[in-house]
């Protein structure tokens, strides 16, 4: 057993309200420098959509991820044979056009225009070429289904259904989406450090963050196409590659990251978990159906003291194995089993997990008269708007099942909460209805409290970083007593 | 004596010298001057042999005075320019084939070049009277071999490089011969036949080929069998040729565009933009 620790994070999709604040957050700190102008670390797509970078789920186009055969476990992107042949042009990868031509517009115009009989307008120009352009995509182009006619109609996800299940998706379309915020998973398998030629990229041992080492990358764009989640972009004015960071700087200082903090709708939960490193290429191996379960049982109980000396013997202080029993994220995951992976048949086990949305159907209209035709309030969730094919494909690599109980958990503590504040449930139904789902009412209490109640310490348990602790690990700081002082680092730029 | 500079001692050895290039009027012709008529001017004149691409020298002193001759054998093309009577028929009588530059040529050599002249004009038989070349019939066989030679198939005893390294012919099949020489295909008209073809073949006197074959001269068969290839092929004229690199231009451009659909059909699951292949969907 090798037990690591993982900084993971759970955003709860039910509270998603889509409104790009996370994105705007991460931006401003981030990436608002040149060559970086196109990037979102952070971003919000509706679903179905197609998403950012469009069609990034499709992998037989972007060749993102791992495949398996059941003995060996291989990059779509590349191999060694394919290395070189593709050293200078990885083939797959988005071009700005499928991420988008970021603009701005000539605002001065708006002040300096001479007179005319028309308004003054302020025109659009790309803040790659500065050349007038016309805006034909953007990173949320099909935000709230816009030209879903397009996009949300080429949703991968949709691949599975039924012709009569699509039909209804789209034509009901206007009020069956939701929102998925999207930061990069920080997997476990990451499928960008292993296919970096310069090995550039790295995941940070203390905490699993996956890094570019920005004086290492050599521009071969490796990662682009093999991370399945497109969520390595190229700095074209720096030449390096660059991805989320996890916010590691306001970690270490025991902040949560920018994107999280600013969360309009809390959805956001982040807390360390400690897994086993070693069941981690055998456990890649298993079928799709299977990596739901199987990453879960790499997810190691905190409380275990088998699993707590492990702990202690990897060099895993006290601290850090204190966190993980007070993670949030270990509560959704192992505890209560409400939380699931984004796309766990790339094969890189993000440590990314969502909290599906359920999508009740509260009323319909049938010609001018809105109906509830409903027996119950809380319909069972097969009558949901969006397909259990649709949401597994997304959450539990085709496993129907995981997916039914998270939801049917959901709706069971929906339940049990209106037995308790509105009380026009009695209670031997809704104990039924929690027994259905697995649960009992403590634990439904403590989903909605989690869900709906907690407080920032609650939602953020930053685990200790102890940096100081963590350098010692390489490198001896006595060392270098006296030797560093002030100055400045430059910046990489070409020369 | 000892007080006298050094200069003085000069203009004795100089006087000398003067002498000596005096004398060399007189002397009987060098080795060196019989060598260099050999390889060098054989092969398109004779001395009392008759006209081969060249005319005959024996005389030479009769037709022109020596400043004229030494004028004309510093720069021959140059002279032949000039427009005077003389050079014109010379010109025509060689059916405008000009005089090449004669490799190492300077004004010493011409005096030298032309005393052996005149001293081989003088005899009964000169040892210049003409290059031999088999009259026999020249055969299939010959052209055959001929063939073999030229394009590099069958090895030159000696040596030499193949004809098509430099030269091409029309009616030459693939990619055609070389180009830095010229082409070969009215050669034999041009030297007026046989003979003077292979004088010309037996010790090349170009500036290119001299060196090369110098050490490995072709075979008096394989000058036959040459002859007889370059006499099979003559009179197709340069206007082929010229259709022939036009060919050979649009048969590189359709190999060009003929490869780039077959890139394009192999790879054609290659990346493209995925947005606007969504948008042309629609």
């Amino acid at each position: 057993m090798d037990v690591r620790s993982q900084v993971s994070m759970v955003f709860h999709l039910d509270k998603c309200i889509g409104c790009h604040t996370c994105s705007v957050a991460c931006k401003n700190v981030w990436t608002d420098r040149e060559g970086t102008d196109y990037m979102w670390w952070n971003n919000v797509e509706t679903k179905p959509g197609t998403g950012y970078p469009t069609r990034w789920e499709d992998q037989d186009a972007y060749k993102g991820g791992w495949v398996s055969d059941g003995k060996e476990l291989s990059l779509r992107s590349t191999s060694k044979s394919k290395l070189v042949p593709n050293i200078f042009h990885n083939p797959a990868q988005p071009s700005m056009d499928d991420y988008y031509e970021p603009w701005t517009y000539r605002y001065e115009d708006l002040f300096n225009a001479p007179e005319g009989d028309d308004q003054p307008t302020a025109k659009p120009v790309s803040m790659v070429t500065g050349e007038y352009i016309d805006i034909e995509a953007g990173p949320n182009w099909d935000d709230d289904l816009g030209g879903s006619e397009i996009y949300a109609k080429n949703d991968i996800n949709m691949e599975d259904l039924s012709p009569e299940q699509r039909q209804q998706m789209l034509s009901i379309e206007r009020m069956a989406f939701f929102y998925l915020p999207r930061i990069c998973n920080h997997c476990l398998n990451p499928a960008c450090v292993a296919s970096c030629p310069s090995g550039a990229l790295y995941k940070r041992g203390e905490d699993g963050i996956v890094l570019v080492n920005q004086d290492v990358c050599r521009a071969w764009r490796s990662c682009i196409p093999a991370c399945p989640y497109k969520k390595t972009y190229y700095n074209w004015s720096t030449g390096k590659s660059e991805k989320c960071i996890l916010c590691f700087p306001r970690l270490e200082s025991g902040q949560a990251p920018a994107c999280m903090h600013s969360c309009v709708g809390r959805i956001r939960y982040l807390g360390n978990v400690l897994y086993d490193a070693d069941r981690i290429a055998e456990m890649a191996l298993l079928p799709d159906d299977q990596l739901v379960e199987a990453q879960r049982e790499m997810i190691l109980d905190p409380f275990d003291p088998k699993v707590i000396a492990a702990a202690k013997a990897n060099g895993i202080s006290d601290g850090i194995i204190q966190s993980a029993q007070k993670s949030p994220v270990y509560k959704f995951l192992k505890v209560w089993k409400i939380a699931l992976p984004l796309h766990v048949e790339y094969r890189t086990f993000p440590m990314l997990f969502y909290v599906p949305p359920l999508l009740p159907v509260m009323s319909m209209t049938q010609g001018d008269v809105v109906k509830n035709d409903l027996d119950e309030l809380f319909a069972d969730i097969d009558k949901h708007r969006a397909p259990m094919a649709y949401l597994g494909k997304m959450f539990t690599g085709g496993n129907i099942g995981k997916l039914r109980y998270a939801l049917r958990k959901q709706v069971a503590v929906r339940v049990w909460r209106r037995h308790v504040t509105v009380g026009d449930i009695d209670e031997i139904k809704a104990r039924q209805a929690l027994a259905e789902a697995d649960t009992t009412p403590d634990e439904a209490t403590a989903i909605y409290k989690l869900s709906a109640l907690a407080g920032f310490e609650e939602r953020f348990v930053v685990p200790p970083f102890q940096r100081e602790m963590a350098i010692e690990m390489l490198e001896d700081p006595h060392e270098y007593r006296a030797n560093a002082g002030f100055g400045s680092r430059t910046s990489p730029k070409r020369s | 004596m000892f007080g006298l500079p050094k200069r003085l001692t000069i203009l004795p050895l100089f006087l000398l010298g003067l002498l000596a290039a005096n004398a060399t009027a007189q002397d009987p012709p060098s080795e060196e001057s019989i060598n260099y008529f050999r390889t060098n001017c054989a092969s398109c004149h004779t001395i009392g042999g008759g006209r081969l691409t060249g005319p005959d020298l024996k005389g030479l002193a009769e037709r022109k005075d020596r400043e004229w001759l030494v004028k004309f054998l510093l720069d021959p093309k140059a002279t032949l320019d000039a427009g005077d009577p003389y050079g014109q028929k010379l010109l025509s009588d060689a059916r405008g084939v000009y005089m090449p530059p004669v490799a190492g040529m300077n004004k010493e050599l011409a005096n030298k070049l032309l005393n052996l002249i005149d001293a081989e004009s003088a005899l009964e038989k000169s040892k210049f009277s003409g290059f031999q070349i088999s009259e026999r019939p020249l055969t299939d066989l010959d052209i055959a071999t001929g063939k073999a030679l030229f394009n590099g198939q069958k090895a030159l005893q000696e040596g030499g490089p193949a004809c098509i390294s430099c030269h091409t012919l029309s009616g030459l099949s693939g990619l055609g011969g070389g180009l830095l020489g010229p082409d070969l295909s009215g050669a034999y008209s041009r030297l007026e036949g046989r003979k003077a073809l292979g004088a010309w073949l037996s010790s090349p006197p170009s500036v290119v080929m001299q060196p090369l074959y110098t050490n490995s001269p072709l075979d008096s068969e394989e000058v036959l069998a040459l002859v007889a290839y370059l006499k099979a092929t003559a009179g197709t004229g340069e206007l082929e040729a010229e259709s022939t690199s036009l060919e050979f231009t649009l048969a590189g451009i359709a190999l060009a565009a003929g490869l780039m659909v077959l890139f394009d059909i192999l790879w054609r699951k290659r990346f493209r933009s995925v947005r606007r292949t969504l948008l042309a969907q629609r």
